[in-house]
């Protein structure tokens, strides 16, 4: 593909000054050395990634339980889907909650934290690597255990409101409350968000703060005029990356709630999960794949086509296109 | 090129190459080791060269199990020099993730441990092979082994003996003047002594728990004298509502009289975890044991834990027999040498010796014999629990092919009951339909 395509424009200067019969044999050994360096990704990509993708897709389209042969049916799993099936609505519904307020919430918390973060102070380096280091063990089950640990009818949580009189409720075992535990979880593994945010502050040209300071500007104003839309690439950036996360959410609903209770939690990479490996229903779970793929893509391709309202790009002339 | 076109292309392959990337995370989980027991085999699985045989194994299980099938098999080893092992070895959830991605492929291992909830599914598949001529005579009770025949032939060797019970804490049932449970007790007087012992108990602790899921019905309907919710493969489904209704309706009182918790508090129990086990946590008074489980809960509160048997109807109740099996896969190239070893597993004695209680009572009476008299107390509750059931058995009933996700669906639906959010007749309504529309799907 693209060496292909560098290799062919390359010889095309080249045919000039060559007799024709030895071109063609050093182009092919040329463009064999491309392919030979790339081979170790390209192969990886081919098997590992590309191939699976378009099984999943095939498979889409058929009944596959893993112990008998795939059956094609057609569009049945899609058709299925949506006309017939309650539990997809219910947790496309819940991963749409879901989205809706972890991913705003995590992105004011880890920007506060990030602002907080960038002060002059002494130590501000133990500051940035203690609040930095949870993250290092950020999604995984340990967090997920604890979590449900905290949350749990006789939790922690509840023994802190305990001594203030007032009697908690079973955070995880409830579905009024599940949802928002989890919600809450998330947004509190703002590690690499914070950090992307820190890092694109200190981008941030001090001599802006500096003249907007000659001219008078207050704290709100510097913050509104200048760190915003100087940060809102990197907001962009984490915006699209925390939906698309957010979309896959997984490992919390699986651990600490097993998407209970009454499937207030049952997010849809958890359904499409016990679709495949539960219940062997491959195919359906194939097609539930291929929907979540075209949701989060046209989310992001909105995303980006809203973007040019309101991210700042300084290369761009200093306009938000 | 358009600068436009080419941000929405790199959107789209971000959001693609993220999707796929984040899904193809995980698997795995299992433990395959290069141990001890696990010779380098010379050559690949099946390659019998210069006599020698390598046999895959697989089974799932707790790190006991897992440590005293190791040792038996290098007994075997020792016995037999020609064959070494290849064993893999994990916890419930991952085995029966992995082997239906092995039975897809064709390379489940020449032995596995086989569920009886699941060994219909794989033999109607074609994955097992049958067993039907090793001769178990002398080593398991003939009645047993007609029992568990599928179409008239074998297909996994019992390992031990399995029962279905309900533990107490007689500890505080006697502190608080409540009568134990007796054997053979009936639905009406489980009911009545659960109304009893509310008046007794103080506020926080409950008699018995609630019940969300299919079996617990199922065990009342077939001691009612009406068939199984599912029978003949599937093929048949069977709900009856009067006794549903009466049964949840049952429940229903009970949650309005505080006899068993609220949905609240029974969604946060997490059987077998010190803290959140409904039992341990000293929350309930009683709940469901098996054979095989209740040493667990022994240990959790050592010298505290009684058993009885499930309640029973005018048909019997509850269910003692043979679960977990070992089973030769049909597309071994190691037959012969695979059903040699499986017999033996369950004949010899060294080999009983080393796996003890880790898979139940013994199959084997012999075994178990030699064994009695080094049980400890956690071991024996286990085979009271057996002991008590097995007059009044029923047979053992699992969900049938294809319906694991109604089995889920069951459970939902009645946890919605208790928390209130739907009637007892919209959810017998959903269940009654999903499982009709499954039993004409497995009728064809």
């Amino acid at each position: 593909m693209t060496i292909g395509v560098i290799a062919d424009s390359k010889t095309r200067t080249q045919t000039k000054s060559m007799p024709v019969k030895e071109k063609s044999k050093r182009i092919s050994g040329q463009q064999l050395a491309g392919y030979i360096f790339i081979s170790p990704w390209l192969l990886g990509f081919l098997l590992l990634t590309l191939w699976p993708i378009a099984q999943s897709f095939y498979l889409s389209f058929t009944e596959y339980s893993l112990l008998e042969d795939p059956v094609w049916t057609g569009t049945d799993n899609y058709v299925n889907i949506f006309t017939d099936d309650a539990t997809f609505t219910k947790s496309l519904s819940v991963t749409f909650m879901f989205v809706l307020f972890s991913v705003p919430l995590k992105l004011f918390f880890s920007l506060m934290v990030a602002i907080a973060l960038n002060k002059n102070i002494k130590g501000m380096n133990l500051y940035r690597t203690a609040i930095y280091f949870p993250s290092l063990i950020g999604g995984s089950i340990a967090v997920a255990a604890l979590w449900r640990n905290m949350f749990g009818l006789d939790g922690y949580v509840n023994q802190v409101l305990a001594w203030f009189g007032i009697e908690g409720v079973g955070w995880i075992s409830n579905p009024d409350t599940s949802l928002g535990t989890l919600i809450l979880l998330n947004t509190w593994q703002f590690g690499s968000t914070m950090v992307i945010f820190l890092a694109g502050l200190k981008q941030v040209p001090q001599e802006l703060y500096e003249s907007a300071s000659v001219d008078g500007a207050g704290k709100v104003r510097k913050f509104i005029s200048i760190t915003l839309p100087m940060l809102s690439p990197v907001m962009f950036f984490n915006l699209v990356l925390g939906i698309i996360g957010s979309f896959q959410t997984f490992t919390s609903a699986f651990i600490i709630t097993k998407g209970g209770p009454i499937n207030s939690t049952y997010m849809y990479a958890m359904f499409l999960y016990e679709k495949a490996f539960k219940h062997y229903q491959m195919g359906y779970a194939s097609a539930l794949a291929w929907i979540l793929l075209s949701i989060v893509a046209l989310l992001t391709l909105i995303n980006f086509a809203a973007s040019r309202y309101w991210v700042f790009y300084e290369s761009d002339g200093g306009k938000t296109k | 090129m358009n600068t436009k076109w080419s941000k929405g292309f790199g959107a789209l392959m971000l959001s693609t190459l993220l999707v796929t990337s984040a899904c193809s995370g995980g698997g795995g989980g299992g433990n395959s080791p290069d141990n001890a027991t696990n010779k380098p085999a010379s050559g690949n699985v099946g390659a019998a060269e210069g006599g020698s045989t390598t046999l895959s194994i697989m089974w799932w299980g707790t790190d006991a199990r897992h440590e005293a099938t190791k040792k038996a098999l290098d007994i075997y080893t020792k016995q037999n020099p020609s064959v070494t092992f290849k064993p893999e070895f994990m916890a419930w959830d991952a085995y029966w993730q992995k082997l239906p991605t092995l039975a897809a492929s064709k390379t489940i291992t020449d032995v596995l441990q086989m569920d009886a909830a699941f060994i219909q599914e794989y033999v109607s598949r074609g994955q097992l092979e049958d067993l039907s001529d090793i001769d178990l005579s002398g080593i398991v009770d003939p009645g047993v082994i007609e029992n568990l025949k599928i179409d008239g032939k074998l297909y996994g060797i019992p390992l031990s003996q399995n029962a279905q019970g309900l533990a107490f804490n007689k500890v505080e049932l006697e502190q608080f003047g409540i009568p134990l449970p007796h054997k053979d007790w009936t639905y009406d007087e489980f009911f009545q002594w659960a109304r009893d012992a509310r008046a007794k108990l103080p506020e926080g602790k409950y008699p018995i728990g609630d019940t969300t899921s299919w079996d617990g019905f199922n065990y009342y309907q077939t001691s009612m004298g009406k068939p199984p919710i599912m029978s003949d493969g599937g093929k048949t489904f069977t709900l009856d509502k009067e006794l549903f209704m009466k049964f949840y309706g049952t429940y229903e009182e009970f949650r309005k009289a505080k006899i068993v918790p609220p949905a609240e508090k029974a969604a946060a129990f997490l059987e077998n975890d010190p803290q959140a086990d409904p039992m341990a946590s000293g929350v309930l008074m009683t709940r469901g044991a098996t054979t095989g489980s209740v040493s667990a809960l022994e240990q959790l509160m050592p010298g505290k834990v009684g058993v009885v048997n499930l309640p029973v109807g005018p048909a019997g109740g509850g269910w003692a027999q043979s679960t977990i099996f070992l089973s030769v896969s049909a597309n071994s190239k190691n037959k012969d040498e695979a059903k040699k070893f499986v017999k033996w597993f369950i004949e010899d004695k060294e080999a009983g010796t080393a796996l003890g209680l880790t898979r139940g009572i013994p199959i084997n009476p012999d075994v178990y014999a030699s064994l009695e008299a080094t049980l400890e107390p956690k071991d024996k509750i286990g085979k009271e629990i057996y002991d008590l059931s097995l007059d009044k058995a029923l047979p053992f009933y699992s969900p049938a092919a294809g319906f694991s996700e109604w089995v889920d669906t069951y459970r939902k639906e009645m946890e919605a009951v208790t928390f209130a959010q739907q009637s007892i007749e919209d959810a017998f309504n959903k269940i009654d339909k999903m499982g009709k529309e499954l039993a004409e799907k497995a009728a064809g």
